[in-house]
């Protein structure tokens, strides 16, 4: 199942990455914003939190990386460059994944900036629309979006430019031990 | 007025070119988008649901209120396209609204939504880049999914540079620059309106699906979110959701799936942490009538994917903004007709060529060129028809008078007439040779060849039934198919009573006329016995088979007529599909020759409305020809029966096309297996001086026949 989300995702111009577990995502995603943005004053990387960060020393990870604000909110999340959360499952047949949005926050994140860095547990991982559906009661979330790859026009000339209102790179981390 | 609009998109070649190239790429990007998947199987399920909906939609909607209510929706439902902008409106005033940042919305277009918030003092913002363009540049959308498709980067940067900023003509920056204006937009705007692609009755969730993220942050940022939802969008489950999604990205962009598919069932959240607002305007406009007509209905199968616009010989050359208003193309003609009256369609739909390609690529197996058909009668019935038009049919119509006519015109053709062809016709009429060449009316007409020919006597026989084409221009044809007939041992039969199948006035909309031919041929064809009703033209093949029953029903005419036209019906047969049965049975062969090489043109009612396409190449082929297929063999000519004498300047370009296509094969030799093709093509390539041969295929097979003496 994982493999064939990756190759769906990547013909999306996602970017997709497997990891042991939590640890190793969490080392990745620190190097990936030490090597994107060297700019330790502003406030750079929104993070929404999630079950992936429980049992995280957050304050010890912010001094590390005074650019990662928790404080989510439209502003923040307009200023920053890279909006970091964690989707709820992933969609093999079209190599999406899906976001249940129970606060307006995790939206934030995965809307507003360039980079769009989505943790999701391999185990999370279903082969299709119809799998999705059977696995959640739609009538209790107030909203949610299947994300396939970052966004995209054609508008002008029909030239596809990748990267319009939405992010422009979609980086997805699958967790295996999550 | 249409011919002026046409005039002008004819000559802004960067929209016909961008168009063209577009519908060029689309038809093969669609296949390959749609390999693994069974398309038949999606359309038959959205065919399904959708008229479902059509056929519960007071239930569905009163069920959609429900559930979105529940959910903490404000849920307004309304006929009039005035109580969606008051309502809008009065909302925007109660919240002090001074901006609003708008995802594409088609429903929004049509009750022209902007002009009043902006009259009322509100500042309109659309998102989608395509959109925002237009909006920039004061024009109307030229297409339903890509809205600036018609201009140029240049023209772009244009727009951009006299009102906002000035920005060069490159892609990838203009694009920068959008996300950097509009966001600013997107972070102060106090409402945001969008549409919505599917409305989920039993749970009351609406379904946007979009690609550049601006629907997502104008449901996200501002305070109060409205969403402005056609009745038609209605599903009744979730379930019928899974063949839209499938197919609506795969046909509108060539993609698998849209970036961003958005379920909305309820804003709680806003920015500042109060409470969010959703409403949703369920909007029937004429919607819920046309859910009632038992023909139209079908129209609610409509995913809004804008397929049938991609693959329009016409829409490539003029475009949306001569074919069409709000909505436009093939569906759109139907959509204008029921949402802003059949007067406001009157012109566009007489721009349908009835070629049937969108037919097949729909995924709502939506018949449009029947229901445009329709419209046309409708208007023909309520306008009446002018005296000139009145006169030309009742010739028509008096079979004797209009071969009397017929044969007279070949004597006074002569000054016009050389080497089979008539290449300029003066005065008026001149525009009609001006794209190409008309064939010579024949000295002697086939009904009066017939006499002459001797054929070898069987009990099998055939009915030729000829065709004004075939019968008065292009003789040769039925002669050749009379031989290859005997050959196969058939004799045939030529009832004299027979007349015109009346497709000019059919496909005028013209019904009593029509219906008339309908019957004079029907006891013309019964009149002698045999076991086959053949006929050479495709045209009259599908009258024989489907148009003449349908004519004599639709007017009303008794049981014992409509019997006969059923009994005509099913000895019906195209000589194509005949000749080739022949051949299979071992009756007919052809003596070795040199291999020619050959391309094969399928004509628009012999491939689409009785799917015969493989006999025709396989009988060629038989006959010991190469064949070399052409790109777009299936798309029409241009000739369209009448349209190319209402449309000249469109039916030529089509035909440019086509000989283009047919140049890049390198053969000297097309075939093709109808009269009306045969004509337009060879008038092109006269005109042009091609040394190309055009060639009904009994032409070429008659020729290619083993002589008795080689049996």
């Amino acid at each position: 199942m994982f493999e064939l989300f990756k190759q769906k995702a990547e013909v999306v111009n996602a970017e997709v990455y497997s990891f042991n577990n939590k640890t190793d995502v969490l080392n990745f995603i620190k190097d990936f914003i030490k090597q994107n943005i060297s700019d330790e004053v502003s406030k750079s990387v929104v993070w929404c939190y999630s079950e992936f960060l429980e049992g995280i020393d957050l304050d010890s990870l912010k001094k590390e990386l005074p650019q990662i604000e928790f404080d989510i909110s439209a502003n923040s999340a307009n200023s920053a460059k890279i909006g970091i959360n964690q989707v709820n499952f992933g969609i093999a047949e079209t190599g999406s994944i899906v976001e249940i949005s129970d606060t307006l926050a995790k939206r934030l994140c995965s809307s507003l900036t360039e980079i769009h860095i989505a943790i999701l547990p391999c185990n999370n991982i279903l082969p299709d629309m119809e799998s999705l559906m059977k696995k959640i009661d739609i009538n209790a979330i107030p909203y949610m979006t299947v994300i396939s790859g970052p966004s995209r026009t054609a508008d002008i000339e029909r030239v596809l430019t990748i990267g319009v209102h939405g992010p422009e790179r979609v980086i997805i981390l699958c967790v295996e031990n999550f | 007025m249409i011919k002026e609009e046409i005039q002008k998109a004819l000559t802004n070649a960067n929209l016909s070119g961008a168009l063209t190239r577009f519908s060029e790429a689309y038809v093969i990007s669609r296949k390959k988008i749609y390999e693994g998947l069974d398309f038949e199987a999606l359309r038959e399920q959205i065919v399904s649901s959708k008229s479902y909906t059509a056929d519960h939609l007071d239930e569905l909607v009163n069920q959609f209120i429900k559930s979105a209510t529940d959910n903490g929706a404000k849920v307004f439902f309304t006929q009039n396209p005035d109580e969606v902008r008051n309502y809008i409106i009065e909302l925007a005033k109660k919240n002090n609204v001074k901006s609003v940042v708008k995802s594409k919305s088609m429903a929004t277009e049509e009750i022209h939504l902007n002009k009043y918030l902006q009259e009322a003092g509100i500042e309109v913002n659309e998102t989608d880049l395509g959109e925002w363009i237009i909006q920039l540049a004061g024009q109307r959308p030229s297409h339903m999914v890509l809205p600036a498709i018609h201009l140029t980067r240049h023209d772009v940067s244009d727009i951009f540079t006299k009102k906002v900023e000035p920005i060069e003509p490159d892609i990838s920056r203009m694009v920068k620059f959008a996300r950097k204006h509009l966001r600013r937009k997107f972070m102060t705007a106090d409402m945001g309106i969008t549409g919505a692609n599917i409305a989920i009755a039993e749970t009351g969730t609406l379904v946007v699906c979009t690609n550049e993220g601006n629907a997502r942050l104008t449901m996200a940022l501002p305070k109060i979110h409205v969403a402005v939802v056609g009745v038609e969008k209605l599903v009744a489950k979730i379930e019928d959701t899974f063949p839209i999604l499938r197919t609506l990205a795969r046909s509108a962009t060539v993609q698998i799936i849209t970036s961003y598919v958005s379920f909305v069932n309820a804003q709680t959240e806003h920015t500042d942490g109060s409470k969010k607002e959703l409403h949703i305007i369920l909007f029937d406009n004429n919607r819920s009538k046309l859910a009632k007509d038992p023909l139209f209905k079908q129209t609610f199968q409509c995913i809004r994917c804008a397929s049938c616009l991609n693959v329009c010989p016409v829409f490539r050359i003029i475009g949306g903004h001569v074919f069409g208003r709000v909505y436009t193309g093939g569906i759109g003609t139907i959509l204008t007709a029921w949402t802003e009256g059949l007067k406001a369609s009157k012109d566009i739909q007489g721009l349908c060529i009835q070629c049937g390609n969108c037919v097949k690529v729909c995924p709502g197996k939506i018949n449009i060129p029947d229901l445009i058909l329709e419209l046309r009668k409708k208007l023909a019935k309520e306008e009446g028809l002018n005296f000139k038009t009145k006169a030309i049919y009742s010739v028509v119509n008096n079979r004797k008078l209009f071969h009397t006519i017929l044969r007279t015109a070949s004597k006074l053709q002569k000054p016009f007439e050389k080497q089979g062809f008539i290449r300029h016709l003066p005065f008026f009429l001149s525009e009609l040779t001006e794209q190409r060449s008309l064939p010579a009316i024949a000295d002697v007409a086939f009904r009066d060849r017939f006499k002459n020919i001797k054929q070898p006597k069987s009990d099998r026989k055939a009915l030729f039934y000829a065709g004004c084409l075939i019968d008065f221009a292009y003789p040769e044809i039925g002669e050749a198919l009379v031989k290859l007939l005997n050959t196969a041992g058939i004799e045939v039969l030529f009832p004299e009573e027979q007349t015109c199948c009346g497709a000019p006035a059919r496909y005028s909309g013209v019904m009593d006329v029509a219906a008339n031919n309908s019957k004079q041929n029907v006891e013309a064809l019964l009149s002698l016995n045999a076991e086959y009703i053949v006929s050479a033209c495709p045209t009259c093949t599908v009258a024989l088979k489907k148009q003449f029953i349908k004519d004599l029903i639709d007017q009303d005419y008794k049981e014992d007529v409509i019997k006969k036209a059923q009994e005509v019906s099913t000895k019906a047969i195209d000589a194509s599909a005949l000749i080739n049965k022949l051949i299979k049975e071992g009756k007919i062969n052809f003596k070795k020759s040199n291999e020619q090489t050959f391309t094969y043109h399928d004509p628009c009612h012999l491939i689409r409305s009785l799917n015969i396409y493989m006999e025709p190449r396989e009988s060629l082929q038989s006959s010991g020809l190469k064949l070399i297929e052409m790109f777009e063999s299936d798309t029409c000519c241009g000739m369209g029966g009448s349209y190319s004498l209402k449309f000249p300047e469109i039916s030529g370009i089509i035909l440019k096309r086509k000989l283009e296509n047919i140049k890049k094969t390198g053969v000297k030799l097309v075939c093709t297996d109808c009269p009306g093709c045969v004509m337009q093509i060879r008038g092109g390539v006269d005109k042009e001086g091609l040394d190309i041969q055009v060639k009904h295929s009994l032409d070429i097979l008659v020729e290619r026949l083993q002589s008795n003496n080689e049996k």
